[in-house]
């Protein structure tokens, strides 16, 4: 029987479901494009 | 005619390069001082470090560039400032020392209307005994360090192949580092690059890091709006570093480190020693210890520098308790108070204090993480300076006309966890400001609008695709002042 350690434990862990989408690719398209999206606005916000 | 000196070729010194060349007409002069031959993108060599990337993958020649471009470059150190001149020279000169191998040891003294500090840091290995690549540790912070690590890494990863298990340390080696992003991506890398050697399973792999918390790095955590909540970035860094069998030390200040063995300081006050068979382990930084003279000869480096060498600016220095810390603490022109024509940027600009808590252990040891002044704002503050001093030289200003404060200034930060096309990932993050603001953003003490993060295969694509575009605009090829910092 494997025991978590306390650090892994108290952590909070990601499901399946999670794991997917972060590799999903039509999803992480959509993210790539949202990131840059902000990543944007941050360049301008800190360009002024 | 105006001569702009800019001391230092990293992101900071060369964006500020590039644009005055760009914004100053041919009468006036640029000229940059750099020991090193080579322009480095710091933020790949982590890639460098796992052996996915090369060394010429990651650096050019900076010699080819500047001629290109029209800019006067010395491959040299600068060793002494005279801000005021001397008896011979009535005009501020900068004395440098050259440290290309047909001139090596051969002092000049150059002479400067503007001076633009942007020497970084020096690594400060000798902090603590036995830390680095000359002496029981690795290091990713140039790209010949990385070079070496990869090296060391690829043994490793042939003894276990044999049957070994071995232990991995990866982390900062001194209780006042900065740049803990680079350890968290040396780490997940490792473990990433680990899995596809096939020898996971015989690796125990320990972050070891200055930070109170997971996700510090060095801006005192972030505060991150998800699911309803707002969760601070502790929660995520700890959740993936359960996911990956990565376990983790806290608030530890690596004392020393012999041969395989690492002694160590927990905010407890108590001393612990770790084994290990690799370690990487980051260096706290300092100034590059330029000294300063003024016009009667008499050493006025304290005046210039604050005592851990880093250059004095327009900041406010006064030392006060974490609880009264502001953001207008933090310099906005990066203008030198005692000499309008000198600029410092980057790393080599003081910071009025550190972003994260402050703590020490019950022996008096200070462990507490540097702030980090590195990448986008490091573009920004040298755009910044630039600029004051175009408007100076060509409209006759009196005070810098631009301003960058990190009190009001944003970050993107891309930290990757492993790289490859379909199964890569990395940590996207953004946020603003940079330096916590609680009396404008109460509780969070940032615009939770702008800070934000998550992780994912999107996020290698991006820091891939920074790594070229940033390599691109550096290189000066056409339109690359358009790609901002």
């Amino acid at each position: 029987m494997h025991l978590p350690t306390e650090q892994q434990r108290q952590a909070m862990k990601p499901t399946r479901w999670v794991l997917f989408w972060r590799r999903f690719f039509p999803y992480q398209l959509f993210r790539f494009v949202l990131i840059n999206l902000r990543m944007t606005a941050m360049i301008l916000k800190s360009h002024r | 005619m105006a001569r702009v000196v800019i001391l230092g070729a990293g992101i900071s010194g060369h964006t500020a390069a590039l644009i005055l060349r760009r914004k100053l007409g041919p009468t006036h002069e640029v000229v940059v001082i750099s020991p090193n031959s080579r322009w480095n993108w710091i933020p790949s060599n982590i890639w460098v470090g796992v052996g996915l990337m090369s060394k010429e993958d990651v650096t050019f020649e900076l010699a080819l560039v500047y001629r290109r471009a029209g800019i006067d470059y010395r491959q040299a150190k600068a060793v002494e400032l005279h801000p005021e001149g001397n008896a011979d020279a009535g005009s501020p000169f900068v004395t440098i020392e050259h440290t290309s191998p047909d001139r090596k040891g051969e002092r000049e003294d150059l002479a400067y209307d503007y001076l633009v500090n942007a020497t970084g840091p020096k690594l400060n290995f000798a902090a603590t005994p036995g830390l680095g690549p000359e002496g029981h540790s690795l290091s990713v912070c140039t790209f010949d360090h990385a070079s070496e690590t990869a090296k060391a890494l690829k043994t490793a990863i042939e003894r276990m192949r044999k049957g070994e298990t071995l232990t991995f340390l990866v982390g900062t080696g001194h209780g006042t580092c900065t740049c803990e992003g680079a350890a968290f991506e040396y780490v997940f890398n490792l473990e990433f690059e680990l899995r596809n050697a096939g020898v996971r399973d015989s690796a125990r792999i320990v972050f070891l890091t200055n930070e109170a918390e997971l996700g510090d790095f060095g801006v005192d955590g972030l505060q991150i709006r998800r699911s309803g909540y707002v969760v601070a970035s502790s929660t995520f860094a700890e959740s993936l570093f359960v996911e990956r069998g990565v376990e983790w030390i806290l608030g530890a200040h690596v004392s020393r480190v012999d041969a395989q063995q690492v002694t160590y300081e927990t905010l407890d006050g108590e001393t612990h020693t770790l084994a290990f068979d690799f370690a990487m382990l980051l260096p706290p930084f300092t100034g590059v210890g330029l000294r300063a003279v003024d016009s009667r000869g008499e050493d006025i480096t304290a005046k210039l520098f604050a005592p851990n060498a880093f250059m004095r600016v327009d900041a406010d220095y006064t030392q006060k308790p974490y609880e009264e810390w502001l953001p207008a603490d933090w310099p906005k022109t990066y203008q030198s108070p005692h000499y309008p024509n000198i600029f410092a940027v980057g790393i080599a600009f003081a910071p009025p204090h550190a972003l994260s808590r402050p703590r020490k252990t019950k022996n008096g040891t200070v462990i507490a993480p540097a702030p980090p002044r590195t990448g986008m704002p490091s573009g920004i503050m040298g755009r910044t300076a630039a600029l004051s001093i175009v408007d100076m030289i060509r409209k006759g200003d009196k005070k810098p006309t631009h301003t960058a404060s990190m009190g009001d200034m944003g970050a993107a930060c891309i930290a990757s966890a492993g790289a490859g096309f379909w199964r890569g990932s990395a940590v996207s993050m953004t946020m603003y400001p940079v330096v916590p603001d609680y009396k404008r953003y109460p509780g969070a003490g940032r615009d939770l609008r702008h800070t934000v993060g998550e992780i994912g295969l999107a996020g290698h694509w991006i820091k891939r695709i920074l790594h070229h575009l940033f390599i691109y605009k550096a290189r000066a090829r056409p339109g690359w002042w358009m790609i901002p910092e």
